[in-house]
């Protein structure tokens, strides 16, 4: 039982890492449609996609989005979550249930609501349309991350601070603030990402001016297998290994630790 | 002083109201009219009429995708557990730095975009693929298409879900006391016996949830069907994107979101009752 359990394991490691690793190499390749392994290689497709406003305009649309996604999500949560965590009124427990919702909708369900909502107020396919759709399906992760990183809050130090004869908002600017800015900043980067990967809503609603890089990949992935998006898949793999390996490294660099280890917070389950 | 403290933490307030009202207002009208719209969708258009749903849930071509698409979940969800499990169970038998490693690699997996990875699987299943190569080199003269079908649907969709899968029941794996195992091993039990009376219990709620998760985002799975699946064996979210961009069928399409929309809340409501919704993603 016990051997057969490693050895499947082993197999679901390479399993995990097969697609992960092969995007790299053909980004390279010099063969006009998908083949593995490559016949030659060459840096062309890079140079087409940073040349290429077909591919730089949606790239830029998602960046513009995802940061609007983000500032708006933030604005709404931030105050959400601290009446959600620390105060007790009547109808909380739906409120918080409320706030999940968005999590268990499907996608393509809300795609469809959209599609005739923003229709009707005359903002579909413009970027204000997908931040304003964008920001209802983030809400959940930023408030998850962040009712996590509150509920750990050490409220003395704020007593400490107001029987020192520190008025609230003093307070809230100098204690609540900084302890919570590392939570904030997760928070705010899961909302990015979640916004910057977000693909069924914005394949429905984003249009032709506002498309977002997803929308344009999903669209050449189904049409012509474009060589440039292994191009761009290596870019986005490259920018998640940056983003989980950075974050440990750094703080090995700094503690001077031998073996840097994830700390919980970097994974969402 | 005294009072300003207390003020800070018990006043019976409309503090939570105020500062809960934006986001409400913002999901009242932001989230849940668009839904209002389907549902009001699905009965009105193109006249009103109960007509969508006879169609979506009497006609032959609607009850096999439905059909279809509860058979890949559970497929999905079977296949992941089977390469989860053993993967988390590794996991907690390896050094510390090599179960690192392979987290980082399952992080890793989890960030990378959907389409990264589907974009991925069609290179590793084309006809001019790795994969095609060694089985040609392994001596078959005509080895089948893999692309475009619900072999390779299934496997790109087991993989983008198995990170869920993986993190859920490693969480639970990793806190089981090992004196639990030993006392058992102790008093006598062998392997088999010791895995099905004692790990297997133990990890269950890792396992439950793990699958209920990955169950539910497969049943409204878009982007990977489409891209990866066959034509003929659409699932849901694929037919309805189909109505809406194809037909401009809003009415059938509204009908058959709402359908799916029930059978994902009504799986969630019964997890929720007996485990807790928060628990599923935190």
């Amino acid at each position: 039982m016990n051997r057969l359990l490693l050895s499947i394991g082993v197999f679901a490691v390479i399993f995990i890492a097969a697609p992960l690793v092969i995007v790299v190499p053909m980004s390279f390749s010099n063969a006009r449609s998908l083949q593995f392994p490559p016949p030659g290689y060459w840096l062309g497709y890079y140079q087409a996609y940073f040349t290429d406003m077909r591919w730089l305009r949606p790239t830029w649309n998602s960046i513009i989005i995802a940061s609007g996604t983000t500032v708006l999500t933030m604005t709404l949560v931030v105050p959400a979550t601290f009446a959600l965590v620390r105060h007790r009124f009547a109808g909380k427990s739906f409120a918080d249930l409320m706030l999940l919702m968005p999590l268990a909708v499907p996608h393509i369900v809300m795609a469809v609501g959209y599609y005739s909502f923003l229709g009707k107020l005359g903002i579909v396919q413009t970027h204000l349309g997908v931040i304003v759709a964008h920001t209802c399906l983030t809400v959940p992760i930023a408030f998850l991350v962040l009712s996590a990183n509150l509920k750990g809050f050490d409220r003395t130090l704020e007593r400490a601070a107001i029987s020192l004869g520190a008025s609230p908002w003093r307070t809230f600017i100098h204690i609540t603030l900084p302890i919570l800015k590392p939570g904030l900043i997760v928070s705010a980067l899961f909302t990015f990402v979640q916004s910057f990967d977000e693909t069924v809503v914005a394949i429905f609603i984003s249009g032709r001016d506002a498309a977002t890089l997803p929308r344009k990949m999903f669209d050449s992935i189904r049409q012509e297998a474009d060589p440039v998006i292994a191009v761009v898949s290596t870019l986005l793999f490259l920018l998640v290994l940056a983003g989980i390996v950075a974050p440990p490294l750094w703080k090995a660099l700094r503690t001077r630790m031998k073996a840097p280890a994830l700390s919980s917070g970097d994974f969402q389950s | 002083m005294q009072a300003s403290i207390t003020r800070l933490t018990e006043r019976p307030t409309l503090w939570p109201w105020l500062l809960l009202t934006p986001l409400a207002l913002y999901l009242a009208i932001f989230f849940v009219v668009p839904l209002v719209d389907v549902v009001v969708m699905s009965f009105t258009e193109p006249k009103p009429t109960l007509s969508n749903y006879t169609h979506v849930l009497t006609g032959a071509l609607y009850q096999r995708v439905f059909i279809n698409t509860f058979a890949t979940a559970l497929l999905v969800t079977v296949v992941c557990l089977v390469v989860g499990y053993p993967l988390a169970y590794l996991m907690t038998r390896v050094s510390p730095r090599s179960a690192m490693l392979i987290l980082t690699l399952v992080t890793m997996s989890f960030w990378t975009s959907f389409l990264v990875r589907t974009y991925a699987w069609m290179v590793l299943l084309g006809d001019s693929g790795p994969i095609i190569a060694l089985v040609r080199a392994l001596g078959v003269q005509d080895p089948p298409h893999l692309l475009f079908t619900r072999f390779s649907s299934t496997l790109a969709m087991v993989h983008i879900l198995a990170p869920y899968m993986i993190m859920n029941i490693y969480s639970v794996m990793r806190k089981i006391d090992p004196v639990l195992i030993r006392s058992a091993q102790s008093l006598g039990a062998k392997s088999g016996s010791l895995f099905r009376h004692v790990y297997l219990p133990l990890t269950a709620p890792g396992i439950a949830n793990g699958s209920v998760l990955v169950f539910v985002i497969c049943l409204g799975f878009y982007v990977t069907p489409v891209l990866l699946g066959s034509p003929r064996e659409q699932m849901i979210a694929g037919l309805i994107g189909h109505q809406i961009d194809e037909f401009l069928a809003f009415g059938l399409g509204s009908a058959m979101a709402v359908v799916l929309l029930l059978i994902t809340l009504t799986i969630l409501t019964i997890y929720h009752r007996r485990f807790g919704l928060d628990k599923l993603w935190g």
